[in-house]
């Protein structure tokens, strides 16, 4: 148990003094933008039709959930708006963190892992360069700034989703389902998205970067990354989840009287 | 130009070099020899600063390098070209790209032009032509392992650090492989360190071999000195060399 949990903190302390730095290097050198844009576009290409999809059905799972409730009170015309709203503040962004996570954070983890048992990143730092200027960051900042991408088109698609489901399972016509999204979707929730978004984005950004960079015993060793870097982004996302809903509502509470 | 003084590393509570101390002349092809695990590749990247010693000394020529910071350690790394034990090439690059990545670092001062013909004259080096635009997955791992020497050549390095250059070679190409290292390191007039437990090719062509075992250097010598060695490992050395190659 002390072994696991001696483990845990260590793996917490060494992703804390990597993204310091992560944030070195971007703070002392001038960073490829060629190389950061094309893993933007590798990024969010790799995983917009998975997001695009699940971020449709969220939005109609969402209306599904949202129908049984607002039908009793008899305020369906505010169906369109809770769903998004709820799409925005917390489904949605946590969705896109959950599908990068899969397909981005294991593809990232697994990339690095092989280039660090077949000596290529010791190569890197042979030939004058270093490694985390030349291939941690661009992947770093490509994760991050992609999932904001991924976020609109998931979230275009869950009201896609959503009006869709409204039109079948609560037989609402589309003016009626779109016309309150205004009015409940607030600033304030667009925000608190967004906020979410970079915080998870930045939470699987440092851990697969982190898990590949670090990975050693080769293939087996690049499997085992693959596996901590799936399990630990999942939780990190999870417990970042609980830190900003609890953070964000204290700050909107007390700050702007929300 | 290469002095260690009782150098120690450990990892945690494993200690694998235990107090090495040699010293490597200017010009010299030196071999170390040792079984696997007795910190041979571990010799070599504290020499390039991949690994730092736990206590001792490395000299580079008049330069202490063991405790340089790694940006420190850039002009070091300039002279000291490492081959790997992998190939090592960048999969998402180009022959061409790979060989030009270190010269790009090392000299962002020099022209397309010039960094072009480099890499040509890199290339023909190691006896490879018109392979520039292929991916490294293209290429046998032998041609990879030739570009990986390439790539390393490419810079100028006064000192060249082989690590196991020949593992996974059949034993032709690993014969050529040997061949042309000797063959750089003279015609480059570099300083050469190869780890290998090759005891056939050590005698073959090194000014020098070290035996390694257990961390400590048991024997050390001009290849004439090693085969009338008494220490048990050198003798099992030579016999595998004897029985492998029927002389």
């Amino acid at each position: 148990m002390l072994t696991v949990i001696s483990h845990i903190i260590d793996d917490i302390g060494g992703g804390i003094f990597f993204l310091g730095d992560v944030i070195r290097v971007v703070s002392r050198h001038k960073i490829s933008f060629s190389r950061v844009a094309d893993q933007i576009w590798k990024v969010t290409t790799q995983s917009m039709t998975t997001t695009a999809l699940a971020g449709f059905f969220v939005g109609a799972i969402s209306t599904i959930q949202f129908t049984m409730q607002v039908k009793e009170f008899g305020a369906l015309g505010y169906l369109g708006g809770l769903a998004t709203s709820g799409t925005i503040r917390e489904v949605g962004p946590l969705l896109i963190a959950f599908m990068l996570s899969g397909k981005v954070g294991a593809y990232t983890s697994a990339e690095l892992g092989t280039m660090k048992v077949t000596e290529q990143i010791d190569a890197i730092r042979c030939l004058g360069a270093n490694p985390i200027l030349e291939i941690i960051l661009p992947r770093f900042i490509g994760i991050i700034v992609s999932s904001f991408f991924l976020l609109a088109a998931g979230l275009m698609m869950s009201i896609v989703g959503g009006l869709v489901m409204g039109i079948i399972f609560a037989h609402i016509n589309p003016q009626e389902y779109l016309r309150h999204i205004p009015t409940i979707v607030t600033w304030s929730s667009l925000v608190s998205g967004l906020f979410k978004c970079l915080c998870f984005a930045l939470v699987l950004a440092t851990i697969c970067t982190y898990k590949g960079y670090t990975t050693t015993g080769g293939a087996r060793g690049v499997g085992t990354s693959v596996v901590n870097t799936a399990v630990s982004t999942m939780v990190g996302i999870v417990i970042m989840d609980w830190l900003t809903s609890l953070v964000g509502e204290s700050v909107m509470t007390v700050v702007m009287g929300l | 130009m290469i002095r260690f003084e009782n150098v120690v590393k450990s990892f945690g509570e494993r200690t694998i070099l235990k107090g090495v101390s040699f010293e490597v002349q200017e010009g010299e092809i030196l071999f170390i020899l040792g079984t696997s695990g007795t910190g041979k590749s571990v010799l070599l990247k504290n020499i390039v600063g991949l690994l730092r010693p736990t206590s001792g000394q490395i000299w580079i020529g008049d330069d202490e390098v063991s405790q340089l910071t790694e940006e420190q350690y850039f002009p070091v790394r300039k002279i000291c070209g490492m081959v790997f034990q992998h190939p090592a090439l960048f999969d998402s690059l180009t022959i061409f790209e790979n060989v030009a990545f270190g010269l790009r670092r090392h000299y962002p001062e020099m022209a397309v032009e010039q960094i072009q013909e480099k890499v040509i004259t890199s290339l023909s080096l190691v006896g490879i032509h018109g392979v520039e635009q292929k991916m490294p997955a293209q290429l046998s791992y032998g041609m990879q392992k030739r570009v990986s020497l390439a790539r390393t050549v490419a810079i100028d390095p006064r000192i060249l650090l082989f690590d196991e250059p020949t593992t996974g070679l059949d034993p032709v190409t690993t014969n050529a492989i040997n061949h042309l290292i000797q063959g750089l390191s003279r015609k480059l007039k570099t300083t050469s360190l190869v780890v290998s437990h090759d005891m056939h090719c050590a005698l073959d062509i090194a000014d020098r071999i070290i035996v390694l075992d257990k961390g400590n250097i048991v024997e050390q010598g001009t290849p004439e000195e090693l085969k009338k060695s008494e220490h048990p490992l050198v003798k099992d050395f030579l016999m595998e060399a004897l029985n492998a190659h029927g002389h």
